[in-house]
């Protein structure tokens, strides 16, 4: 029998084919949905502090781990992931400060000058970091309610905690664009990306507006370290590699669009979940190509404006 | 160049004509190291010091040139006359490919670049069953061509600072030429050529690929030094060590890549050498050279000549 293992009865060897392919196909929509929860989390705060103080952050992806890695060690000092949560968020919050106020801000808007900077805060991030918890791949430890398998209709089981994770990025997700629409302070920042001379003529701080959304964007960063290492590892060389998909995501929805990095975490999340599976060696192929035609077509992704 | 410029050159000539007298084999390696991660940061600079571009995917062509060099030569058994142009070919059929990234401007070009450079090395890391995934291709001969053959590093090190001064002269052809004058003023304002009549995206293409072919040349020298070539060599942080190398040592001109190389590659192994958070100190350098040092060393001379010259005509 081709396959090895025993058929259920009544099933023919390509109709159990086609069950595995189903639920194949299945898991991996799960896969890649919740992956694009985590992306949607990461890549909320790279496109929103671009959109308003035109910065390119590339220690990003170095928050994501150091916050993840805080994250970690609060669990184990305390058995807390709300608490993690909370201090992997807040500890970035303080380093995203100084390293804006001390360092980014004298960039001014030369953006190579912005890479190269926070490439090196990236790097002393990383560096620090790996002396500290080391080079082994770590895994932040979820409680036991957010954990156990789950069983879905038709027979699925699934890590529940999956679920969780997307169900909390839709609660943020909304949260944002509630914030970012319908508020005040959501239409001053608008207002800011769209022309920000203007907004600080009208006699609006804003400077003070940026250090609140640079606050924002890092506890989101820190934040989707902590619950993002509770599924994907820790490990040195993480923060480049999450770096990168937030980076096509925001890429593939436009800089500075809210409901861009939603869609761009979406087909991000489910292109590289199918190319794993289908075409595992050429699936970081499968991931950008579809990007870089998209680039050819429309240079300022799906929902970017010109800048 | 002025008297003092040809002066330095040559003097310069002298001392890497004679160093295999006076230095050991392991100086020997970190001075072809050298001179091979400066071709890689010259073109890096090709873009970002006579452009403005600023690409991050130039350790793709390097890696790719590389590869097909190193498979070629061990799997194939393909001679050096063969391999090396195929590797170069290699390298540059994907900057004619990624050179499309050259619609784009800005930020949106850095971001790109990043991304197709990640392209490389997903394949390169994933692909096992071809490029021999994290392990990557081993045992690469030295080139042979025929009956010459390279038979020790020393020799190696006198083919690739030949290489290295052949490019060096042809660079600076080619930046003199009408050609090169254009790119210098689509990097002083892009609209402004193009209302002269000039078609600024074909340059730029035509930029980045040239930019590629040398990337692919440093690329294949490096597999031929190295004797081996993994993911690491496609990786982003090559890109970007090269692109601080052009800026340390001091962007759009052809000594400062050079100068930027030897500065990196020998920190680096003089920090390693005692201190285990090299990479911090790595990381420290890149702000510190956005910071105090933009234009380099090159232009520190030079504003410090520039005030020299001004104290005199007082």
């Amino acid at each position: 029998m081709p396959g090895g293992g025993a058929l259920p009865p009544g099933t023919s060897f390509p109709q159990h084919l086609a069950l595995t392919m189903m639920t194949g196909a299945i898991l991996q929509a799960i896969n890649g949905v919740s992956l694009a929860a985590l992306l949607f989390l990461l890549a909320s705060g790279f496109t929103l502090t671009f959109g308003l103080m035109r910065v390119v952050n590339m220690a990003h992806g170095a928050y994501y781990l150091l916050g993840g890695y805080v994250g970690l060690s609060t669990v184990r000092a305390t058995g807390s992931f709300a608490l993690a949560i909370a201090a992997g968020g807040a500890a970035i919050v303080l380093l995203g400060y100084l390293v804006d106020r001390f360092l980014i801000r004298r960039t001014g808007e030369n953006h190579l000058a912005q890479v190269l900077l926070t490439v090196g805060v990236a790097f002393v991030i990383g560096d620090i970091a790996l002396k500290i918890w080391g080079g082994d791949s770590l895994k932040v430890h979820v409680p036991e309610l957010l954990r156990g398998p789950m069983e879905l209709p038709g027979g699925l089981v699934y890590p529940a905690y999956r679920f969780v994770l997307i169900f909390f990025s839709i609660v943020v997700g909304v949260l944002l664009w509630v914030l970012y629409r319908k508020t005040q302070i959501g239409a001053v920042v608008r207002a800011g990306v769209d022309d920000r001379e203007q907004v600080s003529a009208t006699g609006i701080n804003v400077d003070r507006l940026f250090v609140i959304v640079s606050a924002l964007a890092s506890f989101l960063a820190g934040m989707s370290g902590v619950v993002g290492g509770a599924f994907l590892m820790l490990y040195p060389g993480a923060e480049w590699e999450i770096l990168v998909y937030a980076l096509v995501v925001v890429i593939v929805g436009g800089l500075g669009s809210l409901e861009g990095a939603m869609i761009g975490a979406l087909i991000v999340g489910l292109l590289d979940a199918y190319g794993r599976w289908l075409l595992p060696e050429f699936s970081y192929f499968v991931l950008f190509a579809p990007m870089a035609l998209l680039l050819l077509v429309r240079p300022r992704g799906l929902f970017g404006k010109d800048i | 160049m002025g008297r003092v410029g040809i002066g330095l050159a040559l003097a310069a000539f002298a001392v890497a004509l004679t160093l295999p007298q006076f230095a050991g084999p392991f100086w020997m390696g970190l001075v072809t190291q050298m001179l091979i991660f400066g071709l890689l940061a010259l073109s890096v600079d090709l873009l970002l010091g006579q452009t403005g571009l600023f690409s991050l995917c130039h350790a793709s062509f390097f890696a790719v040139a590389a590869y097909t060099t190193a498979i070629l030569q061990v799997r194939y058994a393909v001679p050096t006359l063969l391999a090396a142009p195929a590797g170069l070919v290699a390298g540059t059929l994907l900057a004619l490919g990624f050179g499309l990234a050259v619609r784009t401007r800005g930020v949106y070009f850095i971001l790109i670049t990043i991304a197709l450079g990640y392209i490389v090395w997903g394949v390169l890391h994933r692909w096992s069953s071809f490029t021999g995934g994290d392990n990557g291709v081993t045992n690469v001969p030295f080139p042979a061509v025929g009956e010459l053959r390279i038979g020790s590093h020393t020799e190696y090190y006198y083919f690739v600072l030949a290489v290295v001064i052949a490019c060096a002269l042809v660079y600076r052809v080619l930046i003199a030429s009408p050609f090169g004058l254009s790119l210098r003023g689509i990097k002083a304002s892009e609209t402004r050529t193009r209302s002269l009549g000039y078609r600024t995206g074909l340059h730029l293409y035509a930029a980045f690929v040239l930019s590629g072919l040398l990337a692919s040349l440093a690329g294949v020298l490096y597999v031929y030094y190295n004797r081996f070539v993994n993911p690491v060599s496609a990786s982003f942080p090559i890109s970007v060590e090269a692109t601080l190398m052009a800026i340390i040592g001091g962007s759009g001109t052809i000594a400062g890549p050079f100068i930027g190389s030897g500065i990196i590659l020998g920190l680096r192994n003089w920090v390693s050498s005692f201190f285990e958070l090299y990479a911090t100190v790595m990381g420290v350098v890149f702000i510190a050279t956005v910071l105090w040092a933009p234009d380099g060393i090159v232009g520190l001379v030079n504003r410090l000549r520039a005030a020299r010259a001004r104290r005199k005509a007082l």
